[in-house]
């Protein structure tokens, strides 16, 4: 909106101005010559929406599909983003993109959300999220919930989203009992979570409450329990405590202060419309509401790619050497100190660290190993790769040796060249515009969205080190013999057992997020997990993996089901990080067992291809299985245990419990 | 730009149409879309663009576009 008034072809305009100049004229190729000449990092939402509307008219589907989504990450303009959905929507039908992830999410509001589903729709596709919607009809979700018969359940969602505000809280403005009444409202919320477990299979993500600016007794409230102010405040810390596991909240309380309560909600668009948030913030929390779903969903990124000179350190080792570099003294020493305690916080809840740097390997090393003020140390980075090879070719590397898909990384590079190379050549990683005061390195990494994790587990703190684990085992298996050699090398230990309440977390997490090992990707969610557990006709099996140099933890998950006498595999999948161990037979051993103990004289398996399972295709020929006719895409293999045996695994020895000999760690 | 043509942008972008073109006699029921939810959509982009803040009273008055411009002009938009 802010054209400057410029002459048209001058050739001392910026090259935007020409972009439209050639626009008008009709000189559409020309046009996005210009404007790409001006994209910054990152591009504004005007830019993004004339290139996007350039590409449309080309009818280049995929650009202008790229670029629309490009508005979300240009910032939080409702109109750019509004006029960015009904680019992308139409664009996106033409160029038959993909969608990681196709999901049912219905919207059930306090408030009129209208607005909000195409900022969410948005925000999803930008994660790669491809959203089939449902809106419940204004301030109806609690009727939606309650009546069984409701469009909601018709509509079977995957997601259930709660936009709901501090309107909605029944909560007196002063209350001589404020324990009870939280109680009350607290087990409202907790009591329709419960019924929509009981009637939908859904997971919920509910916007938690926002506080109000406006408080009637002012800072007296802080000092006063049975304050409105209060006791709202305890309802948030409460629902907190109640979702635990099983329901994602997305913390507005926080969103509300970031933007400004002022903004938040604006008094005019409340009392004509029915807006409880403001229009200019939807898209903040469109875009965290997305973000939160996606952890749900395991599309949220596992790996950070660390540049060093001037990213974890100011100037340049090789040149400045040990002393000269700026860490921990200085405006920008201090603020490298910051970064790196601020990256250690997030290895510790799990996200891995590798280095990525074109340096002389032991220059690279100095600091890490000598310099006094470095918070990581070597064993904080799981990888650390610096030489003088493309950044691309090294990033190629790192996700090869950590065995993790490039779409699990972001690269984090304080040149905007580097940034431009990798963003150009390897589109899957993510890339972070960091900016160039370090000063702001922590504000803008905190910012960024991917990094959400869904729920904490005991393995999320020690991923780091499984991971370089894994990148010694790499190392280990170029030295070994035979891959026998190796497989024994490694004294795997695997404990086997049941599922059990504690591990359903995790087993949920596993089956949410595993792509490459899984044999039919069905993704169950917690309700189908204690129906199985409570079914006798179903086999689980959970497998924890120790070898001599980490507990890799809970990695593979088995579900069968009884047919007679047919042990039929419902759900086998392992996580990526123990492929290539032979694990998988030590699964196969342990369903023999008790297809024997149920009488079971077959097992029966299926594979059911996707985008990303291929090399799971041969596991059950890989064992012995024999291929039975299958009408559809799927593959049905059978093992006959009477004619072939129990499946065994010499290479893993099943344990009780660990078992510590010389060189575990 | 005139006051005219940066409304038609704000018209374009809202009404995702870019072959959009205003006249002042046009009211709601002569654009494709234009709804009350298209109307809330609107006027926030009208304020956005032109920097100015309606009353809440304002947000849902409006006769015609030339009613609107003569607004605009009150409103002290540029």
């Amino acid at each position: 909106m802010n054209t400057a008034r410029i002459p048209y072809s001058s050739s001392s305009a910026t090259p935007e101005a020409r972009g439209d100049a050639f626009r008008k004229k009709g000189q559409i190729e020309r046009a996005i010559q210009a404007y790409l000449e001006s994209v910054t990092s990152p591009p504004t939402a005007d830019l993004c929406l004339k290139l996007a509307r350039s590409y449309e008219q080309i009818e280049n589907h995929a650009e202008a599909c790229r670029w629309a989504l490009s508005i979300v990450d240009s910032g939080d303009d409702f109109t750019a983003w509004q006029a960015g959905w009904g680019l992308f929507q139409r664009n996106a039908l033409k160029a038959e993109r993909p969608a990681v992830r196709s999901i049912k999410i219905a919207l059930l509001g306090s408030y009129t959300t209208t607005q909000f589903c195409p900022m969410l729709c948005l925000a999803a596709a930008r994660l790669g999220i491809q959203v089939g919607l449902y809106e419940s009809r204004y301030g109806q979700y609690q009727q939606d919930i309650i009546d069984p018969k409701s469009g909601l359940y018709a509509f079977a969602p995957d997601i259930i989203v709660l936009a709901v505000h501090d309107g909605e809280l029944h909560l007196p403005e002063f209350s001589q009992t404020p324990e009870e009444d939280v109680r009350k409202e607290v087990s409202r919320w907790t009591g329709l979570w419960r019924m929509v477990a009981a009637r939908s299979r859904a997971r919920i993500v509910q916007h938690n409450f926002a506080l109000p600016c406006e408080i009637p007794i002012g800072h007296l409230a802080t000092r006063l329990p049975g304050s409105r102010y209060m006791m709202a405040q305890a309802v948030n810390t409460r629902l907190g405590e109640a979702a635990a596991n099983a329901v994602s909240l997305v913390d507005c309380e926080r969103l509300s202060a970031l933007i400004g309560k002022q903004r938040w909600c604006d008094p005019r668009y409340w009392h004509l419309s029915k807006q409880a948030v403001a229009l200019e913030a939807l898209p903040l929390l469109a875009r965290h509401t997305a973000t939160v779903i996606a952890a749900d969903l395991g599309l949220s990124r596992k790996c950070l790619v660390l540049d060093l000179d001037n990213t974890l350190w100011g100037g340049v080792i090789a040149e400045d050497g040990l002393a000269g570099i700026k860490l921990g003294h200085g405006a920008d020493g201090e603020a490298f100190v910051a970064f790196q305690e601020y990256l250690l916080k997030l290895k510790r809840k799990g996200i891995i660290l590798a280095v990525c740097s074109k340096n002389n390997h032991a220059d690279a090393l100095q600091p890490f190993e000598k310099h006094s003020e470095m918070r990581l140390k070597p064993q904080d980075i799981a990888l650390f790769v610096a030489n003088w090879e493309s950044k691309p070719d090294n990033i190629r590397t790192i996700a090869k040796t950590l065995q993790i898909g490039l779409d699990a990384l972001v690269f984090v590079d304080d040149n905007p060249v580097e940034r431009e190379i990798v963003r150009k050549f390897l589109p899957e990683v993510d890339v972070i515009p960091m900016p160039e005061d370090p000063s702001y390195y922590v504000r803008t990494l905190s910012q960024y969205l991917l990094l959400e994790t869904s729920s904490l587990t005991a393995e999320d703190h020690e991923r780091t080190d499984q991971y370089r684990a894994r990148a010694q085992i790499k190392e280990l298996e170029a030295a070994a013999g035979s891959i026998e050699d190796f497989y024994r090398s490694l004294r795997m230990q695997a404990i086997v057992t049941p599922f059990d309440a504690s591990q359903l977390p995790r087993i949920a997490q596993l089956i949410g997020k595993t792509n490459q090992f899984n044999l039919t990707t069905r993704r169950h969610g917690m309700p189908q997990l204690e129906a199985f557990v409570q079914d006798a006709n179903y086999v689980h099996l959970s497998l924890r993996l120790r070898d001599r140099y980490t507990d890799h933890g809970l990695v593979s998950v088995m579900i069968a089901q009884r047919q007679g006498e047919v042990l039929d595999i419902d759900t086998w999948l392992m996580s990526c990080r123990v492929i290539g161990r032979t694990v998988e037979a030590t699964m196969l051993e342990h369903l023999c067992r008790q297809a024997a103990q149920l009488g079971c004289t077959s097992l029966q398996g299926t594979y059911i291809p996707t985008q990303k399972n291929a090399m799971s295709a041969d596991a059950y020929a890989k064992h012995g299985f024999e291929r039975l006719d299958s009408p559809d895409g799927s593959q049905l293999w059978s093992y006959d245990l009477r004619g072939k045996g129990p499946i065994t695994n010499t290479f893993v020895k099943t344990v009780e419990s660990w078992e510590i000999a010389d060189g575990a760690p | 730009m005139e006051l005219h043509d940066r409304l038609e942008e704000v018209f374009r972008q809202v009404f995702d149409n870019e072959t959009l073109t205003l006249t002042d006699e046009m009211t709601a029921p002569d654009i494709e879309g234009w709804d009350s939810v298209a109307h809330i959509n609107l006027m926030f982009g009208i304020e956005q663009a032109f920097g100015i803040r309606f009353k809440g009273n304002e947000l849902a008055d409006m006769k015609n576009i030339g009613e609107l411009k003569h607004f605009l002009v009150d409103k002290g938009a540029r």
